[in-house]
């Protein structure tokens, strides 16, 4: 009888090793850590994401050497740990503070907030300097760093973060576009940040 | 786009994101490999523990025209090694408890890329893959029984199923297992 190792060690292992697993993810490794620090806002949440996903990886080193392309993969299993623990955190009483717990839903409340609708007509116009936009990020819904992310800044189109995040096209554009908007209007209305996380 | 937009994206692709610390990714590679390397203890834990066994047979694939009745036959006759009692195919794991669950694949020939999925309901999770509620991947399995041993863990009292699939040439042959996890932990050593 054949055993077969779990999920998948066969006769034909290619990547059982610790240093084939490093070839195969090391180049990998630093966009991974971006990724999380832009969705953690926090180094050691970063580097925590990270390593959870590289612990999670490391038995599934076979089927990394079979893929064509191993970071939207990895991207994915990242992604999903992250949603956990967000969820994990939320339902936690410790975890007063932490907002949204659906960032698409009825519960993301935008009243009381600068309408995002129109934005400022002026806003292509605004100097938007890093430190007023590294602001805004840290006060997004995590959801919303994650999809202007991975669409407006790594450049994935809706259509891979459907398929990466096994969430339906639909519900993505709209996320998108709340966190856009929710963007500008946290650029152009920080006094209302406060109350905003209140309420959320 | 609008030059809001457009705007927009530029700022946040100019958003300064820090590269990983010194000395993070070797330490992060290492740690993974470390973690991997303490899997087969685990397991040979559960070993020990005592196994369940279940086994999907697969020769009657090439019978051609398998109806879903002897199909689904095929999952409740067939399914165990002969040193498991004839009615296990409902398996109770203790809370908290680990075991690996056997599946017996047993094919009449050679199937070169098969692809395996395995989904786990209820409150049992695959072990190490907490957040992993459905795994695919894809493998060669060779002519005579294959033995997979897919490690769950009950995380919460409840009823639940193990569903192992087996893909290849566009025909597929399931086998399910109920899994139920009591309310009482389970017993360390």
């Amino acid at each position: 009888m054949s055993r077969m190792a779990w999920p998948n060690l066969s006769s034909r292992t290619r990547a059982s090793t610790p240093d084939a697993f490093d070839a195969l993810m090391r180049e990998h490794v630093p966009a991974l850590y971006r990724s999380a620090y832009r969705w953690t806002g926090a180094v050691d949440r970063a580097e925590d994401l990270v390593q959870d996903v590289l612990v999670r990886l490391y038995p599934l080193r076979d089927e990394l050497c079979r893929l064509d392309q191993i970071r939207p993969w990895a991207m994915r299993v990242m992604y999903r740990i992250f949603i956990d623990q967000l969820r994990r955190e939320r339902s936690s009483p410790l975890a007063f503070g932490i907002d949204f717990g659906d960032a698409d839903g009825a519960g993301e409340n935008d009243s009381g907030f600068v309408d995002p609708a129109g934005g400022p007509p002026e806003l292509a116009e605004q100097q938007l300097t890093q430190q007023r936009i590294a602001a805004a990020w840290n006060l997004l819904a995590e959801e919303h760093r994650v999809v202007l992310s991975m669409h407006d800044i790594e450049g994935y189109s809706l259509v891979e973060l459907a398929a990466m995040f096994e969430t339906p096209l639909g519900t993505l554009k709209s996320r998108l576009h709340r966190a856009r908007a929710r963007l500008r209007g946290l650029l152009a209305g920080e006094r209302f940040v406060a109350a905003d996380r209140v309420q959320d | 786009m609008s030059n809001d937009s457009d705007a927009l994206i530029k700022g946040l692709r100019a958003m300064p994101t820090p590269e990983p610390r010194p000395g993070f990714v070797d330490r992060a590679l290492a740690n993974a490999a470390n973690a991997g390397s303490h899997v087969p203890a685990a397991r040979n834990t559960a070993e020990r523990a005592g196994r369940r066994n279940v086994a999907l047979r697969w020769e009657i694939w090439l019978g051609a025209l398998v109806g879903g009745a002897v199909a689904a036959a095929l999952t409740v006759v067939l399914m165990r090694p002969t040193h498991l009692q004839p009615a296990e195919r409902a398996i109770t794991l203790a809370l908290n408890e680990v075991r690996d669950i056997d599946v017996l694949i047993d094919s009449d020939r050679d199937l070169t890329d098969a692809t395996i999925r395995v989904a786990v309901t209820g409150g049992v999770a695959l072990d190490g893959m907490a957040n992993e509620h459905i795994v695919d991947w894809r493998t060669d399995l060779g002519r005579g029984p294959n033995l997979l041993s897919l490690p769950v863990i009950a995380r919460k009292a409840g009823a639940g199923q193990l569903v192992a699939v087996v893909e290849h040439g566009g025909k597929t042959r399931t086998v399910m297992i109920n899994l139920t996890v009591s309310g009482s932990a389970a017993k360390r050593s």
